[in-house]
């Protein structure tokens, strides 16, 4: 059955979500300028933007996080545990490349030996509404990295712009759990196949042609390369693309006292900062932007696909659109490809 | 289910200074909680992340034996802020405590193999926990021979003065304790651990080698080893890396595709040489 | 042509191995930009180009190569920076040869991306105009409509202390008394500076790309990084964001070009400028210093002379 939320009604229906859960949705801090935040308001959302500059996993891994808080007890202290989430969440106006990233950071968080509580308590609470893409740009490469705009995986339910109204998907168990909310009502044959039709325009549009296919294996290669020392030329070393990726995760532990206790915080980090792998002895594995653009692009696209069988890109564009000096990831990736057909030639790399 | 950011919470038995430039302080934790302690469970090269609240948290290999029941040891050489603070704690203090972290020595693969440690500065602790575990009756016979080269720039800043001394007394381990430069009361053997290494030249048969030192020891003692016909896979060591969750998801430890929070920090020479020079 | 003539230049220099590298300008993947890149072979100055994109101060690459000749294309702003930095004894004499541009002003992309409607696809130069081209759109712009606010009220367009310049040079308008933006926050009372200073750095990440995009910013340990004395907490906080953006406009206080990098590189849109503009004003009043015109003058806030004023010590 497809439903479809006509926009007279989303405000009432953000209103809902308040009065029930913590509401998290994209807001405009400054014209052009979107976040998702803690709505208290449904006139704060704004669904208009093709995407938010800092992405949905802040909702899941927030930027500072508090992890504990401490007071002093004499010698000993009292801890003050900060992972439990107490009210239900709920997430809107994700796109599929946010979700599928949460979804590549789930893996990170969740697998293997450790469980990180403070990710897994607000995954579970979270209820994902993803939004379709109607409009990628043209820096979306999303199909590329096996997304795409119109990706349903990973959402609860899924909202579809046809502009008058939303067409609703309710995709799990979790999003059936809206089959009954007073706002949705039935669609009609033509706004599902006007749906249809924004769907197919729009997967036309995403960009098929950035050669990630394989790029794991070129860069086993390419480990000592002198392609390095062009790659990192430009890069000026901030923390702009690390911030706004989806997928980067690294964090930084901090204990920040007052005079009678305090609290240990996690932060997002960056490998590209030049302090991030410097030891106490002085000694730095990474001592130059070189080795640092290195371990970011090799990260990504070699030793993430070692440990979880994919690349830790989503094609979602952020990198290339506000990196301050212009570094575009894609073309990176295409010079792995003419790399590689040099070094099979045995020929002498040049300016790429 | 348990949150692996908590610390357990220890308390300060007792704390020594441990080398005469009194940059070394050993601090001995014993449990809060009796069911910390009972569910505690760890091997020879495994750490732990101390924390002082306030400070922050540091990643320290256990020095004490898992034979040694009741407490951990920790030496702590100060450089930075927390292991300074930790050079300050008084008896009786409460730290925090999370561990056991990282693989620790392959003593599953040492089994009736001989042993050969060598050991410089004070890397000497996780080497301690080894020997220790390896020298206790109920471990004993697991091992064939055990050999030890501990080197340290003067007899002053060696570790564990006294155990040294025990250990050197006995028929089941041969030890060979080392300073660059000795002084007037030193009787012990003068030469640097690699000059030591190539004299005692022990048979690499059958033998597993396992080496912690700085960087500049390691840079000369490895063509010994190979010299002495020691195979890449039968050369382990434990790296040390910046670290903060200890638990391979905060991604800040990584050489190549690997943690060394939490693949390692043990590895032997032929697995770091499949991994990118990254350290 | 001011491209061909940097071209020109550049192939002479790598040619007579005067230089090991050019830092310039070139064509690259998005409409209305430009990126730095770094020409090595005398075949390939056909790279460089320059158009009103070319927003980037290039200066702030020198440290990467501080091991090498470096030929660098420079708008007014960068070479201020430069003379600036060399007065700080950033670089050895002769290591560094200016390719100076007489700089048309930039035009600022963000407010073209915002006067027109859906995604810009294409982006050229036409005489005055800026034609800007999107799946259903075609529209063109006055460039002069479009300025960066910095570029607006520059007063040293064409570099002083360049090697070469390679056109001509344009006119200056003098310092004005007050500039446009500071004359607006000169209006507000000190509760509404607060309030519009707290809601442009509340948007802050700390990605720091203001930090690396200035050339004046080179400490190896920024006072962010310090962990004893721990100056500010590296989590997000209103507070310590505030005392972030304070502080480093702070430290360029008579080191400042007015380029304008700062603002240009941050992701979040914050308005820096006029912290630094205002302080450029100040200097210019209590010290009569404009950083980086002369080769000579050192800053006034990092010397100290027994007659330097001090009728404001009470």
């Amino acid at each position: 059955m497809n439903l479809k939320l006509d926009k007279k009604d989303l405000k009432p229906f953000l209103q809902s979500l308040i009065d029930e859960a913590d509401l998290f949705a994209p807001v405009q801090l400054a014209e052009g300028v979107l976040v998702f935040k803690k709505i208290d308001r449904p006139d704060e959302v704004d669904l208009s933007s093709s995407n938010t500059q800092k992405p949905a996993k802040e909702v899941f891994s927030p930027q500072s996080e508090t992890m504990f808080r401490y007071e002093k007890a004499g010698k000993q202290h009292q801890v003050t545990s900060t992972e439990e989430v107490e009210r239900k969440r709920v997430i809107l106006g994700v796109r599929p490349c946010d979700i599928q990233a949460v979804s590549l950071l789930d893996e990170v968080f969740l697998g293997k030996e450790y469980t990180d509580s403070y990710y897994l308590n607000n995954r579970n609470a979270t209820t994902m509404i993803g939004m379709a893409c109607g409009h990628p740009l043209s820096t979306c490469f999303c199909s590329s990295t096996g997304g795409g705009p119109f990706l349903r995986k990973g959402s609860d339910l899924f909202f579809i712009d046809l502009g008058e109204s939303f067409l609703v998907e309710l995709l799990t168990e979790k999003g059936m759990t809206f089959q009954k909310s007073n706002f949705f009502k039935e669609a009609n044959t033509e706004e599902i196949s006007l749906a249809k039709a924004i769907e197919e325009k729009a997967l036309k549009k995403t960009d098929t042609s950035v050669p990630v296919e394989g790029i794991e294996k070129r860069l086993d290669l390419m480990v000592e390369s002198s392609f390095w020392d062009r790659v990192h030329e430009k890069c000026i070393g901030c923390r702009v693309c690390t911030y706004l990726c989806p997928t980067c995760h690294c964090f930084d532990i901090m204990d920040e006292a007052l005079t009678h206790g305090g609290q240990r915080v996690r932060n997002w980090d960056s490998c590209l900062s030049s302090l991030y792998s410097q030891e106490t002895s002085g000694h730095n594995p990474r001592p130059t932007n070189r080795e640092r653009t290195r371990q970011r692009i090799m990260h990504k696209f070699n030793y993430f696909p070692k440990n979880f069988g994919r690349i830790a890109c989503v094609g979602c564009g952020r990198c290339i659109l506000y990196c301050p000096v212009q570094f575009d990831i894609r073309q990176a990736i295409n010079w792995t490809s003419a790399k590689r057909l040099k070094l099979q030639r045995g020929g002498r790399s040049t300016n790429p | 289910m348990k949150n692996p950011y908590h610390p357990i919470p220890m308390i300060v038995k007792k704390a020594s200074v441990e080398t005469t430039d009194r940059m070394l302080r050993t601090l001995q934790l014993s449990f809060l909680n009796e069911e910390d302690a009972k569910a505690f469970r760890f091997i020879p090269g495994q750490f732990c992340e101390l924390s002082i609240f306030g400070k922050g948290e540091a990643p320290l290999g256990i020095a004490s034996s898992p034979t040694e029941n009741g407490s951990l040891k920790f030496t702590i050489n100060k450089a930075g802020v927390v292991t300074t603070a930790l050079h300050h704690i008084e008896e009786g203090t409460e730290v925090g405590m999370r561990g056991p972290l990282g693989n620790g020595y392959p003593i599953d693969i040492f089994q009736g193999k001989n042993v050969l440690v060598i050991g410089g500065g004070f890397a000497f602790t996780t080497l301690r926990s080894l020997i220790a575990f390896f020298l206790h009756p109920e471990n004993r016979n697991k091992v064939k021979d055990i050999t030890v080269i501990y080197g340290a720039r003067m007899p002053g800043l060696l570790l564990y003065k006294e155990e040294l001394k025990e250990w050197e007394k006995r028929s089941d381990i041969k030890l060979v304790v080392t300073v660059d430069w000795g002084d007037k009361d030193w009787k012990g053997k003068v030469g640097l651990v690699p000059n030591v290494l190539e004299e005692l030249a022990p048979s690499s048969e059958n033998t597993y080698a396992v080496i912690c030192g700085p960087p500049i020891m390691i840079k000369f003692t490895f063509p010994k080893l190979m010299a002495l016909q020691f195979p890449d896979e039968r050369i382990y060591t434990s790296l040390e890396r910046r670290m903060k969750c200890g638990i391979g998801k905060c991604g800040r430890c990584n050489i190549g595709h690997i943690y060394v929070c939490n693949d390692g920090p043990v590895f032997n020479y032929a697995q770091l040489k499949k991994l990118p020079k990254d350290y | 042509m001011i491209q061909k003539k940097i071209r020109e230049k550049a192939k002479e220099l790598l040619e007579k191995k005067m230089v090991d590298l050019i830092i310039g300008f070139g064509e690259w993947t998005l409409p209305l930009r430009t990126t730095p890149i770094f020409v090595r072979n005398p075949k390939e100055v056909d790279h460089l180009i320059w158009n009103s994109f070319c927003e980037n101060n290039l200066s702030t690459y020198l440290h990467k190569f501080s091991h090498f000749k470096v030929g660098i294309v420079v708008k007014g702003c960068d070479a201020r920076s430069i003379t600036a930095l060399s007065l700080e004894k950033r670089f050895k004499p002769d290591q560094l040869y200016l390719i100076g541009v007489p700089c048309q002003r930039m035009v600022d992309r963000r407010r073209v991306k915002k006067a027109v409607k859906g995604e810009i696809l294409r982006a050229s130069e036409q005489g005055d105009q800026i034609i800007v081209e999107g799946e259903d759109f075609k529209t063109a712009l006055k460039r002069e409509d479009f300025l960066y606010s910095s570029c607006q009220v520059c007063t040293h367009r064409t570099p002083t202390l360049a090697n070469v310049l390679v056109g001509d040079p344009v006119e200056e308008i003098p310092m004005t008394e007050t500039h446009p933006d500071i004359k607006e926050f000169e209006k507000k009372s000190p509760e509404e500076r607060w309030k519009y200073f707290e809601k442009e750095s509340s948007r802050c990440i700390l990605c720091f790309a203001c930090r690396e995009a200035c050339p004046m910013c080179y400490c190896e340990e920024c006072f962010v990084d310090s962990s004893n004395p721990k100056w500010i907490e590296k989590s997000l906080s209103p507070s310590d964001n505030e005392f972030y953006h304070i502080v480093r406009a702070y430290h360029q206080t008579g080191r400042c070009s007015g380029c304008g990098a700062c603002e240009r590189a941050c992701p979040m849109e914050i308005r820096l400028t006029y912290l630094t503009q205002k302080l450029n004003q100040n200097v210019k009043e209590l010290f009569n210093f404009e950083t980086g015109i002369d080769a000579e003058t050192l800053p006034p806030l990092s010397t100290y002379e027994t007659e330097d004023r001090q009728e404001f010590i009470k």
